[in-house]
This record gives structure tokens, C-alpha cells and sequence, in this order.
């Protein structure tokens, strides 16, 4: 009987689906044509800036200006559409378009500069770093193309999205605290402001850890607009993207991922104490009491946190950083080094159990939130609480970024292990599939939220923002 | 298997335009483009489709989903192969610099690109490949289990049958019980006592077995040809195996007023029942005068002296001493504890040495005791022995017989669990006469009840499986019994134990064992609260309508 009525529901629920989606897939490629065409707008002024439409005009063997333009925005919009019709499935809320529209951004930038380009020109298409850093600023105008394209077709589709809500007075506010407070202690108090009440845009009802990605990202995003776009024109008015001109900034590169993570928490946390001390309905406040399970899931995390850090010790071991880590206590052992640096693994491992929990739905989610975090302890752990603790000078230059490149290395592999470790040991305390309606269906809409939401695009982000490093600092072989 | 053959042809699949292009660009070194090299190249990208269809089994996680996936494991195999692994394999030592980053750029690019690819191609092909599986699959056929009774073998058997759902088994599992938490049976005397709060020592069973359907009610009959449950209610269950964990109620021979005039011990009301009498009869013997009602009213009788009734004197005598000083008008030396048994010895689950010297220790304190002697009958103000002693109380704690709670006869079980002369029906616990393979039975304890509990959602598991059961062995760890304050006697694998040692093994070993972390936590905190504060004399309930305390 229930068999029966299932069967028929899905089909009819599937039936509504299909034709919302035929429906919605035309209004969304017209939508991302739309936004493709602003996100090129953006990218062909900076290109106007930099004389750059030249180039783009030798696509069409010509080198007039404005045929450069005109096909630049050709490009653009058609890329536009794909775009639409890629994130049509997805929510489609500031916060989370934003994301995937700078993912997109970078794999044209792969696919087209680097690729599509020279093969269209009839170059050799060449990968290689030199080549990669050359093209640094047109990775920056990419950048800027997917970030206006993804906020121009939330614009474009807010009339019609249910999800769409105006930031209340309340979170700008939450934002503009957050970002004072961190921006004050990094030095940034003006641009911890903006981008404090920028985050009230973008943010999305999540807890502390997603938040935490979300902040990484966004304080990248920060450091690319503020430290590479905004502050040379305001100031020199030129708009330098150029390889050289982005490593004399490095060093605020940590500065800024840490304030937009930081920004993020704090904006989540006080939040969270906002709705303790004024929600009076508890069904707001919380679905599940942290204790019992809690204790487990610190376990779990402590015991993901061992494995991550034997992952990690392969490259300490390799790069002979233990005697450095053993500073932290003042000794010059490499045991002692050894054994802080598993009691680090363990105690960040327990921190990811509570920033993270029951947000791994599947293996996947858990490599991207691990690798996710462990960036974000690289920029925090490696390149600036060592230094503080040993005694060093936090050096947070280009040549100090290349230094810690094999950290972030070891940091990465641990994040994965760690989200993957944490996965498999969750699964099997906390099997959130099995009967219990109730328990299943909560965590299938949280499921779906996070994947129609944009965390496999803050993964894949981190991920590239630690790809885009190397070309940053190295020097080509 | 099939689906993992389309990862790695997946995996191929996208490394062929992956590797045209590096190769035709001039991007892989001589040695690259080795045919060796090209196995390399092939075999890598084999692995990353193997571990992305691993990785993203069964589900259609969406084109994003499944695209970010592959973008992530590009750059982990950039990390393992590139980075690590081709410098081990040309003899070096792996780096990580950033130098050997931008060595390796191409490479990086390459893996990103292919694990783009990878994904993309596999979400079109898991898609179909889902679809065809969606075809093919008949709804899964699950086992229906229901367990009756929500004490230590019922609430073990669940939590173990969730185990092993988790590992596979098709098994849909119900719980019903007529009370919606587990109770610790070891810590009541002390509920009874007024040292811990009641609703510390027991745990619901919605939480101590999520994931296990519960119907909170009681079971009318079983119906083991039709196989139906029937609750009170109305409601039946069907089942396709039952597996009864009812444990025991008091049983009293049918002896005149005993059924009436007793307090059992059996549950938290009981226990919490018992309390607010005793210190009801305080209050009244404060400010009464006629001495032959005075000596009823602090006379307190407990018959049975296994661990509960012993447990249950030792309380209650730390309970009246313990809260005394409250009540100028009782003497010290007033309140009168007896504790009566049938057997030469008291406490005969421990050694006769042990025994001995709980004997002692209670005798120590002027806790009275009558030995080989039964309760015959007893009334609302007094008890009466077998030798005609009358002794007038109006407390009487009744803990000299349990027997099986009545739903099937009868329970004997075979050595696997299964009861016999039934198809499907199981039995764990109390309410079972479970044999040893020596001959014997077990003793109903929770050790063995728990114990009982896994083996049975083993056997059950297996039997649908189509396997065999396997016997129910186990040989008691040890017993633990509390002597009331500061003083235990215990006997583990043997060794015996007394004092001051015996209760802090007693108070360790059972708090350990108490269900949930937050419980745990909640006891400790009573009995750290208990050395600095004396007890609570909060009567918590009404007097009952006939009471045995006469209102003047």
C-alpha cells in the first residue's frame, strides 16, 4: 500500500519537476545571458584599463579595439548561458551564485587563456608556470567576470526566488561588529568594515565550520578586490594584475583570508549569541542538544585527527620541520616536535568533529570540508601562529608564502585525511539513513541544501586558491 | 563491480584528450612519453576514476557535485603522484617546495582537468547506469522484529540489531515497552533512598536505540501462530520474529496480604513510592506519643536477602540515620531495621566469606536479621514470620520472589536462545530460563541479560540469513553488592574484595556501566553533591488515599 502511494507521489512530484525545469532552464540561460553580459562588462572595463582588447580582438585576426570588445562580450555572454544552465539546479542566493561564478571564472581561465586560446591561435598551448603567471591578470579579470556574473544572476532571479531575502539591519550590523573587531586586530579596521558588511550578503544560515570556508573564500575574494584592484586605482589609478605587482601584495593575501574567515565566524557566532539571548521560540534555537553523541563525535574527531597527522608527518619528516615544531615547547628534538605536532593534529582534528559535524553527508563532502580546513590552519597554524609561538618574525611575504608551500602541502593532505577519517568513523556511529523518518528526512533537506548551496564550489576554490600559490610566489624553472 | 568498471573506463575515457594535448603541446618530457610513461599516465588516471566512482557510489550527486569531486581528487593526485610519488620512483626524496610545484605545473593542470572530465563523463554515466539499477531492483524484502520489553536484554538486543542493519542485515526492528526508558536496576536502592534522582539512573530508549522504531505501551497477548503482537491498545504488530525481553515482577505465593501491604522493588516508581513513605513515617513519629505506634512506624522489614533487599536495608538505614537530625523527636536509637531471609545465609550469590562479613558489617550497625525464616503474612501494621514472631512495621520491602512477567507460560529457551515449543520466538533475560551448556541455568543479572541481548540479535540476524545460531556463553565476570555507607563486598574473577575498596569498585564499575554519557555525568554529580549535603527530605508526592500512615 505505502509502496503504491510512494510510486505515485514520485511520479507526480517528478512530473512537476520536469516541466519546472524545462520552464526554468530557458528563463535561466536568458537570466545567465543577462549576467554573463554584465560579468563582461566588468572584465572589459579592467581589460580597457590594462589596453588588453587588442588581444582579445586577435581571436578575429584583427587588432581594432572595439571588434576586441565586441567579441569579448560575445564570449562572454555565451558563457553566460552555460553558466545559467549549470547553477539553474542550484540555490540560487547571493552567497552561494558568488561562488560559482568564481569557480567558473577560474576554469575558463584554465580552458580558455591557457588552453582553448593558443589552440585557436595556433600556438602551442603551454601550462607551464611561466606562462600561467603571464596570464595572472587575465585569471583576476576571470575572476571578476564569474563574481559579477553569479551576483548579477541572483539580481536577475530574486523576483521569482522564494529564498531570496534582503539582509535585515540586524545582520549588517552582525557583520559590521564582526568585521571591526578582526579587521582591528589584523590592521585592516576600514577594509574589515566593508567586507564585514559585505558578508551580511553573502552569508547563509550555516553553522560555524561551513561558515568558516565560506569566510576563507570570501577573504580571498577580499584580497584580489581590495588589495590588487581597488587600492591601486584608488590611489595610483592603475590596475596592475600582473605576476610581479600580485607578489609585492602576498603578504596580504594571509591577512585577508584570515579577516574573511574571521569574519565569519564571528558574524555566525554572534549571531548565534543573538538568538540564545532573543529568540524565545525554542524551535528556532536549536534542533539537537550538543552532548551524548557530542562526546562521540569528539572521539572521532581526535582519532580523524591522529590519522590526518601521520599523513602530515611524511612531509615533516621529508622537509625536517620537527625540531622546528618542538620550538612550540622550547626543545630542539625532533620527538618532541613529533609529539606536539600529533597533539596539534589531534586537538584540530577534535575542532573539525565540532565545527563539522553531520556535515559530511558523503565522502566527498568530507575530503572538501577537510581540505577546506586544513588550508584555512595553514594560513592560520603555518604561516602565523608558528612564527608567534617560536619566536619568529611572521613572515607573510611571497618568499615566506614559498617557504611554507610544503606545510601547505602536508596541510592539505591532512584535511583530506581528516574529512575522510571523520566521514567513515560518523557513518558508522551516526547512520542518519536508516529508518527513523524524522532523522532521515532533516538530514536529506540539509543534504540537499549543501549540495544545491555552493560548498562543492568553496571546496574546489580553496583548493585553487592553493593552486594559484605557486604562481604567485615561485619563479619559473 | 560493473560499476566500478565504468569509473576506470571513465577515467580513461577523459585521460585520452588529457594526454593528446600534453603530448601533441610538448608538454611531457621524453621519458613521459615512453610507452612506460603512457602506462603511467593510464594507470593513474584508472585510479582516479576507481576512487571517484568509490567516491560517488550509487548516488546521482548531481553535475556539480560530481565534477567538484573530480576536481578535488585531481589535485590529491597531483599532491600523491606528481609531487611524491615520481621523485620516490626516480630515487629522490619528495620536496613539496614550491620549486617542485612550479616544476610540475603542467602535470597539475593536466590532473585538475582530467578529474573535471572524469567527473563530468561519470555523472552521465552513473546516471545511466543508476537508472538501469533502478530497473533491475525489487524493493528489499526486510525481516520484521519485534522486541518486547525495554530493560537491559531488550534494549541490548535493539542496539545490536542497529549494528548490524548498519553491516547489511535486512532487518526492520520495533521495540515495545511499557516504559519509555532504560532503568539502572543496580542504582534503585539509592533512588529509594533518596541519594540519587530518579530519573538519573534511567535512560530513554528513543535515545539509547535511535534508530530502532519504539511503540511505548504494553503488550496484551502474543499470538504466536497468527505471529501478532496485540498491545493493550488494540493495535497489533506482526512480526517474523519475536523476541521477548519482559524480565520479572514480583512474585508472592499467594500469601495473605503480602501483595497488599508490601512495597516491591521493581521500578522507579517503586522506588521513588518507597522514599517519600519512609520519610512520611518520619514526619509522624516526630510528634507521636503512643510508644507501641512509635516502634511501627520506625520499624522497618525487608524479606529477601539477595542483593536488592540487602542493598535496600542498607539504604534505608543510611536514609533514616542520614536525615535524623531533621527530627528531634526520633531517638537515634529508635529506628529498628530487619532484614528477614529464608536461607541459612544471606546474600547467596556471594562466597560464605563475603557473606560472613556482610552479615557482620550490617549486624555491626544494629540491623537485625532472622534467618531461615519466611514472611507468612503480614498487614498494614505488621509482619508475621513462619515461627509466629509478629513484628510490628509499617514498612515492609518485599523482594523474596520474582517471576517471569506472564505473556507466553513458561519460558525455557533452548542454548541459542530460541524458546522452545515455539516457531520464531526468542527470550533474553529475567523472564527466560536460559540453560548453560553445563546443565545449569544463568542467574538472572544484568551482566547476563546484556550479554543475552547481543547474542539473541546475533542469532536472529543469522537465522534470517540462513545461518546457523550460535550458544549463549557466558560465566559471570563478578558480583558487586553495597552495604549501605562507604562499604560494599565484591567478588571479580574470584578475587574477593570488602570495604572501602569493594564500594569504590561498586560505585566505578556500576557507573561505567550506566547507559549514556549524560546520565553518567548527572549520577556523579548527585553523589559529589551527596558528600557535602545531606539528604534531601522533599516528600514529593501526596500521601496516598489509604496510607499506612494514620492521620490523627
Amino acid at each position: 500500500m505505502r509502496n503504491t502511494v510512494g510510486t505515485d507521489e514520485g511520479r507526480a512530484t517528478k512530473g512537476a519537476t520536469e516541466a519546472g525545469r524545462a520552464m526554468k532552464a530557458r528563463d535561466a540561460a536568458i537570466a545567465g545571458a543577462l549576467a554573463g553580459f554584465a560579468g563582461g562588462a566588468a572584465f572589459a572595463g579592467t581589460l580597457t584599463i590594462q589596453g588588453q582588447l587588442a588581444t582579445v580582438a586577435s581571436i578575429v585576426h584583427t587588432d581594432n579595439v572595439v571588434a576586441g570588445l565586441a567579441v569579448h562580450m560575445v564570449i562572454a555572454t555565451i558563457l553566460g548561458v552555460g553558466f545559467g544552465l549549470l547553477i539553474s539546479r542550484q540555490r540560487a542566493r547571493a552567497g552561494e551564485t558568488v561562488f560559482w561564478g568564481l569557480i567558473y571564472g577560474a576554469f575558463w581561465w584554465f580552458l580558455g587563456p591557457q588552453t582553448l586560446l593558443p589552440l585557436v591561435l595556433g600556438k602551442p598551448v603551454a601550462w607551464d608556470l611561466a606562462s600561467a603567471q603571464a596570464l595572472l591578470p587575465s585569471l583576476m579579470g576571470h575572476l571578476l567576470y564569474g563574481a559579477v556574473a553569479g551576483i548579477a544572476f541572483v539580481v536577475l532571479q530574486q523576483d521569482t526566488d522564494p529564498l531570496w531575502r534582503n539582509p535585515s539591519r540586524g545582520m549588517v550590523l552582525r557583520g559590521l561588529i564582526a568585521g571591526l573587531a578582526v579587521g582591528l586586530v589584523l590592521g585592516l579596521p576600514w577594509e574589515g568594515l566593508l567586507a564585514g558588511a559585505g558578508y551580511a550578503l553573502i552569508a547563509s544560515p550555516e553553522s560555524t565550520g561551513p561558515a568558516l570556508v565560506r569566510g576563507t573564500v570570501y577573504g580571498f575574494a577580499w584580497w584580489v578586490f581590495a588589495a590588487l584592484t581597488v587600492e591601486p586605482l584608488l590611489f595610483t589609478v592603475t590596475l596592475d594584475w600582473s605576476q610581479q605587482a600580485a607578489a609585492r601584495d602576498a603578504h596580504l593575501m594571509p591577512a585577508y583570508v584570515l579577516l574573511g574567515a574571521g569574519i565569519a565566524v564571528g558574524y555566525t557566532w554572534l549571531g548565534l549569541i543573538a538568538k540564545v539571548l532573543f529568540t524565545d521560540d525554542i524551535r528556532l534555537v536549536r534542533t539537537e542538544a550538543a552532548g551524548k553523541r557530542g562526546l562521540r563525535a569528539l572521539g572521532y574527531g581526535a582519532l580523524s585527527g591522529l590519522a590526518g597527522g601521520l599523513v602530515f608527518t611524511v612531509v615533516m619528516v621529508a622537509v625536517g620541520e620537527f625540531p622546528l615544531v618542538a620550538q612550540m615547547i622550547g626543545s630542539h628534538s625532533a620527538v618532541a616536535g613529533f609529539v606536539v605536532h600529533m597533539v596539534i593534529a589531534q586537538i584540530l582534528g577534535i575542532s573539525y568533529a565540532i565545527l563539522f559535524r553531520r556535515r559530511s553527508f558523503d565522502l566527498t563532502s568530507g575530503i572538501g570540508w577537510g581540505l577546506s580546513y586544513g588550508f584555512f590552519w595553514w594560513t592560520l597554524g603555518n604561516l602565523t601562529l608558528l612564527p608567534l609561538f617560536t619566536g619568529a618574525p611572521v613572515d607573510w611575504s611571497a618568499a615566506g608564502i614559498a617557504a611554507g608551500f610544503p606545510s601547505l602541502v602536508g596541510h592539505l593532505a591532512y584535511g583530506a585525511a581528516l574529512g575522510a577519517v571523520y566521514h567513515r568513523l560518523e557513518r558508522r556511529a551516526n547512520p542518519w539513513w536508516q529508518t527513523r523518518s524524522k532523522v532521515v528526512a532533516e538530514q536529506t533537506v540539509a543534504r540537499r541544501d549543501q549540495i544545491r548551496g555552493a560548498a562543492p564550489a568553496m571546496w574546489v576554490f580553496t583548493v585553487l586558491i592553493a593552486l594559484i600559490i605557486p604562481i604567485l610566489v615561485g619563479t619559473a624553472p | 563491480m560493473e560499476q566500478l568498471g565504468w569509473g576506470a573506463v571513465a577515467g580513461l575515457a577523459a585521460a585520452l584528450p588529457v594526454g593528446v594535448l600534453m603530448a601533441t603541446q610538448h608538454m611531457a618530457s621524453a621519458q613521459e612519453m615512453s610507452p612506460a610513461g603512457w602506462l603511467a599516465f593510464a594507470a593513474y588516471a584508472v585510479v582516479v576514476g576507481l576512487v571517484l566512482i568509490a567516491v560517488a557510489r550509487g548516488s546521482r550527486q548531481g553535475l556539480a557535485m560530481t565534477a567538484s569531486a573530480g576536481v578535488l581528487l585531481g589535485t590529491l593526485g597531483w599532491l600523491v603522484f606528481s609531487l611524491t610519488l615520481e621523485p620516490l620512483f626516480h630515487g629522490q626524496l619528495p620536496t613539496w617546495s614550491a620549486a617542485a610545484a612550479a616544476k610540475t605545473y603542467p602535470e597539475l593542470v593536466g590532473n585538475v582537468l582530467h578529474g573535471a572530465l572524469t567527473g563530468l563523463l561519470l555523472h552521465f554515466v552513473a546516471g545511466v547506469w543508476t537508472l538501469k539499477l533502478r530497473e533491475k531492483r525489487d524493493p528489499v524484502e526486510r525481516a520484521r522484529i519485534v522486541v518486547v520489553g525495554g530493560g537491559f536484554a531488550g534494549v541490548a538486543a535493539a542496539q545490536r540489531f542497529e549494528r548490524l542493519v548498519l553491516r547489511g542485515a535486512k532487518l526492520d526492528v520495533t521495540l515495545v515497552s511499557d516504559s519509555n526508558f532504560l532503568l539502572f536496576t543496580p542504582m534503585l536502592a539509592e533512588v529509594a533512598s533518596g541519594a540519587l534522582e530518579p530519573a538519573h539512573i534511567s535512560a530513554p530508549i528513543r535515545s539509547a536505540a535511535a534508530h530502532t522504531t519504539f511503540h511505548h505501551g504494553r503488550v496484551d497477548r502474543v499470538d504466536p501462530a497468527g505471529r501478532e503482537v496485540v498491545l493493550e491498545s488494540g493495535e497489533t504488530l506482526p512480526y517474523d520474529h519475536l523476541v521477548l525481553a519482559v524480565g520479572s515482577v514480583p512474585h508472592t505465593f499467594d500469601l495473605p496480604g503480602i501483595a497488599e501491604h508490601s512495597f516491591p522493588l521493581k521500578n522507579l516508581a517503586d522506588a521513588v513510592a518507597l522514599r517519600n513513605h519512609a520519610l512520611r513515617l518520619l514526619e509522624a513519629a516526630d510528634r507521636e506519643t503512643d510508644p507501641r505506634t512509635r516502634r511501627e512506624l520506625l520499624t522497618f522489614v525487608v524479606a529477601g536477602a539477595g542483593f536488592a533487599g540487602t542493598e535496600m536495608i542498607a539504604e534505608l538505614f543510611d536514609l533514616v540515620h542520614g536525615v535524623s537530625h531533621y527530627y528531634p523527636g526520633v531517638q537515634p536509637s529508635e529506628p529498628r531495621f530487619v532484614l528477614v531471609h529464608a536461607g541459612d545465609r544471606i546474600l547467596p550469590e556471594l562466597g560464605p566469606e563475603l557473606a560472613a562479613y556482610a552479615m557482620e558489617r550490617l549486624a555491626a550497625r544494629g540491623i537485625e536479621h532472622r534467618l531461615n525464616l519466611r514472611v507468612t503474612e503480614a498487614a498494614e501494621d505488621l509482619v508475621r514470620l513462619d515461627n509466629d514472631e509478629l513484628i510490628p512495621t509499617r514498612t515492609f520491602v518485599w523482594t523474596a520472589g520474582n517471576k517471569p512477567t506472564p505473556l507466553l507460560g513458561s519460558l525455557t529457551t533452548d542454548t541459542s536462545l530460541r524458546v522452545e515449543g515455539f516457531e520464531h520466538v526468542w527470550a533474553v533475560g529475567d523472564c527466560a530460563r536460559i540453560p548453560t551448556v553445563d546443565g545449569g541455568f544463568h542467574p538472572p543479572t544484568a551482566q547476563h541479560a546484556l550479554r543475552q541481548g547481543v547474542t539473541v540479535a546475533d542469532n536472529v540476524a543469522a537465522f534470517v540469513a540462513g545461518r546457523a545460531p550460535v550458544e549463549f556463553r557466558f560465566r559471570t565476570i563478578g558480583v558487586l553488592v553495597a552495604l549501605g555507607h562507604r562499604t560494599a563486598a565484591a567478588e571479580i574473577r574470584g578475587r574477593r574484595f570488602a570495604g572501602l575498596v569493594a564500594w569504590l569498585l561498586w560505585r566505578g564499575i556500576y557507573l561505567s556501566k550506566l547507559p549514556g554519557v549524560e546520565k553518567k555525568i548527572r549520577v556523579l554529580f548527585d553523589w559529589t553533591l551527596d558528600l557535602v549535603f545531606p539528604r534531601d527530605i522533599v516528600v514529593t508526592a501526596a500521601a496516598p488515599r489509604r496510607s499506612k500512615v494514620r492521620v490523627r
